[in-house]
Order: structure tokens, then sequence, then C-alpha cells
């Protein structure tokens, strides 16, 4: 189905906002109408056909007039922190928990926009069609100086209505915090959550991301994460996706200052129809930053996987380092992985490596287990586990890690009946 | 314990064992030795039920019990152990969890209650000290960056936790060097019990100055060519095994 214009431009004029959302929402109008939507032949595409959920939205692509449906909030069971819930994207003001030190202001309300769309060439349409038709989200600004005792928890649940969400994250000098984007809801019927979240990190801050999809089977989810790190900062993501029938998700990392760095862990765990793909683009922009990616997939029933990975040194940004991995176990025969990590120099002073496997499980290493008293289904479950595992060792918040863990072991086929302790 | 009656086993098409017969009876250790391509690892992997082998004729009765029938689990529980010639790295899943979950899958399996962690934790301690291997082992990944002499402990140290009634040692002294080698012996042979039996396959007569066997096998062809006593293994070791042959064929 191709863009409707009369439809985009009458759901924009619907919306409230200062002249600087007005302004913003018409170069988006712009930069949609000249480039539509993307179709398998654009190369970051190619594998993730959008049509059919455009055809299957049709008009609530622009305004979706279904009523919010009851839905449970969503709960980080165990994990104690402050909280911003959302539902269907709008933000919940009334039940927000905040500590001193940050201030969330909502995404209509403030006058100071950041312009994701304009930090990466990979993914335009959906982010413009954001940039467009936002009205949830919010401004989150944590002060200077800064380090917050607790995560920051973002919590959204969906009712099954199409929601496009722009999230704007400053963290100020020196500040550290864990910040959680939590995605989940199980809908009447089919949506799309469309989510943009800029992240800011000034000057020597540090940040863990933990982003966690784990929306309903009728959903559709489109992210896009652009995150631009000054001098020193310090960013490490943790991507999880466990849900929605067909996602994509983009990564956009901008290196923009001497000596930032970044890790981005990510797990993704499909099964059934279930439809994942993850883009990530880093530009190194400036010297001594270090990158590293290591993300993991494991693939059950007829569920297909895209990675791409393109890490971009550009030619001041001597010093570089960048790792980048992707490893897949493929549990069933009919289950796809299509992954390419990319790497494009523009300067002879950098370490790179990156690679990337698709396999299945050890046969060696399953008769081995099965030989010490372990099932054949439990072996099974223990190395695909171990396989997943490695990624988890890397979260450092044990509530975070435990509640992830908790997520994947339900997610995987033939849940064990063993007691995990002290798995991991 | 172990009965095997006219066993014939075929991998890739290819028939290794050929009419194979061997008798072990309770408490008793015996050696199977034979030269390289005999069906020395190929007996190892049937009895424990290891994929890829396809047995064309015969069976094996042990403790009553059609053990062919049984999965490699089912083996296990049932006290059957192999100490793998080649101990597989399995990164991401630690020693201690591996062997909490086979064992109390075993005591789960007779009707035994299943150990808590702190009484596992103990008896794992104790069982290491056997084998000199540093309790701080226990919570590294199975196998992985192990030096070839402590996966061969370990095997022996899995050994001592599971208890079997009978345990294939396969080529357990490939790779060693002769201190590792009374090590692990030292381990083997604090687990000899008259309850409890062993296959023991090696080339090579120096383990057995070790671990002294009950009865001598000689693997050859794909068959138990000649059986003796322990002396049988001196012999072999200064004349080599194409006398067996020779001697069987007469």
């Amino acid at each position: 189905m191709s863009l409707d214009a009369e439809l985009l431009h009458k759901a924009v004029a619907q919306l409230h906002g200062s002249s600087v959302h007005h302004d913003l929402r018409q170069r988006a109008v712009e930069d949609l109408l000249t480039q539509g939507f993307p179709t398998t032949r654009d190369e970051h595409w190619k594998y993730s056909d959008c049509s059919p959920l455009l055809a299957s939205l049709g008009a609530r692509l622009y305004h979706d007039s279904h009523p919010v449906d009851d839905v449970e909030m969503a709960r980080l069971v165990d994990v104690e922190s402050y909280t911003l819930h959302f539902v269907d994207g709008v933000w919940d003001k009334e039940r927000s928990d905040l500590p001193a030190g940050i201030t969330v202001t909502s995404y209509t309300e403030t006058t100071d926009l950041f312009a994701p769309d304009e930090e990466s060439v990979l993914s335009q349409g959906f982010t413009s069609l954001n940039g467009a038709l936002a009205s949830g989200g919010v401004m989150v600004d944590v002060a200077e100086g800064l380090s917050l005792d607790r995560p920051l928890a973002m919590m959204h649940s969906s009712s099954g209505k199409v929601a496009h969400v722009r999230h704007q994250v400053r963290v100020g000098q020196a500040s550290e915090v864990v910040l959680i984007e939590h995605f989940s809801g199980e809908g009447a019927h089919s949506g799309l959550t469309n989510v943009v979240t800029a992240l800011h990190l000034s000057e020597g801050a540090r940040v863990a991301h933990y982003r966690l999809q784990q929306e309903g089977l009728l959903q559709a989810h489109i992210g896009r994460l652009a995150v631009k790190q000054q001098r020193d900062s310090h960013y490490c993501s943790h991507l999880l996706t466990l849900g929605a029938a067909w996602s994509r998700v983009d990564v956009v990392i901008s290196l923009a200052d001497i000596g930032a760095n970044c890790q981005l862990n990510g797990l993704y765990l499909l099964s059934g129809r279930q439809h994942g793909d993850h883009h990530i683009q880093i530009d190194h922009l400036a010297p001594h930053c270090q990158s590293d990616t290591h993300y993991r997939g494991v693939l059950d029933g007829r569920a297909r996987a895209v990675f791409n990975g393109k890490v971009v040194v550009h030619k001041g940004a001597v010093k570089s380092h960048s790792t980048q991995s992707n490893a897949n176990l493929l549990l069933s025969a009919n289950a796809e992985v299509d992954t390419k990590p990319e790497l494009e120099i523009y300067n002879d002073d950098v370490k790179c490596a990156h690679g990337s496997t698709t396999g299945r499980l050890d046969q060696q290493q399953l008769f081995y287990l099965q030989s010490r008293g372990l099932s054949e289904s439990e072996a099974r479950q223990l190395l695909t586990l171990a396989f997943v595992g490695e990624v988890m060792t890397r979260m450092n918040e044990p509530a975070l890690r435990a509640y992830v863990q908790k997520g994947c072991f339900a997610k995987l086929p033939h849940p064990l009946d063993m007691n995990m302790e002290g798995f991991l | 314990m172990l009965t095997i009656e006219n066993l014939h086993a075929r991998v890739e098409g290819k028939e290794i064992l050929k009419g194979l017969n061997l008798e072990i009876g309770s408490g008793e250790i015996h050696a199977i030795m034979g030269p390289n391509g005999a069906g020395k690892s190929t007996l190892s992997n049937v009895l424990s039920g290891r994929g890829g082998y396809e047995v064309t004729q015969g069976r094996v009765i042990y403790q009553g019990k059609d053990l062919l029938a049984m999965s490699p689990e089912e083996r296990a529980w049932e006290g059957v152990f192999l100490a793998f010639q080649y101990p597989v790295e399995i990164p991401g899943v630690n020693n201690a969890y591996l062997l909490k979950a086979g064992l109390n899958a075993k005591r789960k399996y007779l009707g035994l209650q299943e150990l808590d962690a702190m009484e596992f934790m103990s008896m794992v301690r104790e069982k290491a000290a056997t084998v000199e291997l540093d309790a701080a082992f226990l919570s590294r990944s199975v196998n992985e960056g192990f030096s070839g002499g402590e996966k061969k402990r370990n095997e022996i140290f899995q050994m001592a936790v599971l208890e079997p009634s009978f345990a294939i040692l396969d080529e357990t002294d490939s790779g060693l060097d002769i201190d590792a080698l009374r090590v692990v012996a030292g381990g083997v042979n604090q687990l000899r019990s008259p309850d409890r039996s062993m296959m023991v396959v090696t080339h090579y007569q120096r383990l057995l100055d070790y671990i002294e066997p009950d009865v001598v096998h000689v693997l050859m062809d794909g068959q138990i060519l000649k059986t003796g006593d322990k002396s049988l293994a001196k012999v072999l070791e200064s004349r080599g095994y194409d006398w067996v042959r020779a001697e069987a064929r007469s």
C-alpha cells in the first residue's frame, strides 16, 4: 500500500504543539512524501517487507480511532525503579514517580526537539512518519552530576493501537543513569508501536540502557534508537526482542567526540512466524572512540531474523577501536537468518574486527550432557540458555539480568522443570 | 553386571564390530586393548548410546535389562558412565550446575530425595579433592579452557560424584603426562568397589600399571580375539598385536 498524502496531511493538522513541532512535522511530511515507505528494493529493507503491515493497518496508520482497550500496566517484577507509564504511547502523568534531578515534560509540551531522523540513512520512512505524527512520548532531562540510585523505567503498554511515540532523553554532564524502556501489552487487535527514542549523552555521562521489547504477538513494532555521544561518555545498551509478530529496530550511534565509547549487546529470541530485524549503524566521528557490538539470536519454528551491523570510521576518527559480532542459533530447519556485518573505514589508524556465525546445537555437547543424565530436551534447553547467557552475563544489574533471564526461559521451547538457580 | 552377545555395529555403513562377546562381572575391572581402528571407541560409544552407531545384530544385557533400548540419559540413570576420550568444552554451562542437574535427575529416577544446594556443594568439594581439582573450577564452564590433564581429572571427578555401577574409561590415559596419569589412576582406584565394574579402554599397557585389571581382552577386527589376566598386557607391550591375530586364525 502506498502512502496516502491526504490522510497524512489531515492527521498532522489535528495535532497540537508549538511552532517548533509544526516545523518538524512539516519537514517530516515532506521527507515522507519524497521517499515514501521503504520497500524490499531498498538495501536496508531487503529482507523485511513492510507492505503487508501497511496494507493491514490502512488508514489507521495515520489516525487510529479504535478506542483504547483496558490494558494491563506493564510491570517489572522484582526490579525497583522510578517509573513512567505509557498507554499506547500516551504518558500517564498522574502515575509518575520521579526523583529530584529528573525533569519530565510531555513531547508536545517541550520546545527542545532533537532531530534523530537526520543522523542516519537507515530507515527514513517510519521515522519520518513518526516525526509527522508523534503525539505521545516525553522529554526526559537528567541533571548534571546526578547518579541515580535506581533505574528510570519507561513502561509502555499497548492495547493494540497504532501509536507514534517520540522520546527524548538528555543526560547531563558526568551523570550516571540506568534507563529501561519496556514494551508490552496484549491487545485484542493488531496495531503498530512506532517509537523513536533520541538519547543525548553529555560529556562524561554514563548510561546503561535496557530496551526490552515483549509486545503481544498481534502487534508490530518499529523502533529507532538514536544516540549521540559527547566526549568521554559511555553508553551500554542491552536490547531484548522477544515479542511482536513483526519487528524492526534501528540503532544509530554517533560517537561525536573524543573518547566516547559504546557497548551494544542484543538478544533476540523468535519463534512461530515472528519476524525480527535489527539494523545498527555506528559512526566513529572523533578520535579515540570505541564501539563493541555483540548480538545473539535464537530462532525456532518458522521465525526469521535479520541482522545488519554497520560501523563507519570517518576520516578524522583515528585510534578508533571497533568490534562487532553476531551469532545465531537455529533450533528448527525452517527458521532463517540473514546476517551482515559491515565495516567502512576512512583512515589507517584503527583497530576493527567483525564476524557473524549461524549454527545449530552441537551434537557432541548434547551427547555429553545426556551421558551425565540430562534428558535430551533439558540438554537442548541448557545449551540454548548457555548460548543466550553469554549476552546476559554482560548485564551488570542483577535484578534486570534475572528479569531478562526469566523472559528468555519462558520463551524457549520445552520450559525446563529443573531448578535454574545458580545457572549463570 | 554386563553381558555382550554377538554384537555387530556399523558407522556410516561400515561394519566395525563383528560379533563381539564380553562378560563383565560385578566389581571387576576389564581392560580392552587393541590397535588403532580395532573398534575400541565404537564399543565405548555403542555402550553409552552415542548417536551415529547402528547396531545390526546382537544384544547387551546390563543388570538384567536391555541396555541398547535405553536413551543415553536412561543409561546414566541406570548407572552407566562414560569417561570421554575427548571431553567436550561447553561454554556457558558451569560444572556444578551440570553435575547437580545430572545427579538429581538420577536420584529422581531412582526414587531418592534430590540434594539441595548445600548438601550438593559439600559432597562435591570433598570429591574434587580426591582428584586434586581446585574447588574454584566448579563455577567454571564445563571443560572450557581446561588443560588436557584437567579435562581427564574432571571426568574422573564426575564419575566420583555420579557413582556409576558400570564405568567406561575411554582412552583415559591419552594426552596425560605421568604425574597427571598417577592422579587420574589414583582417583579411579579410590572408586573401585565390589558393586562397581569398569571397562578400561586403552592403547598402552602403561595405564594398567596404575589401574590393575582383573581381565585383559584384545579387541581386533571387531571381535575379542584373546582374553587373559593382567600379564597379557605386558606381553602385548613387548610383542605388539599381530601375533594375536595369527594365533586366533590358527
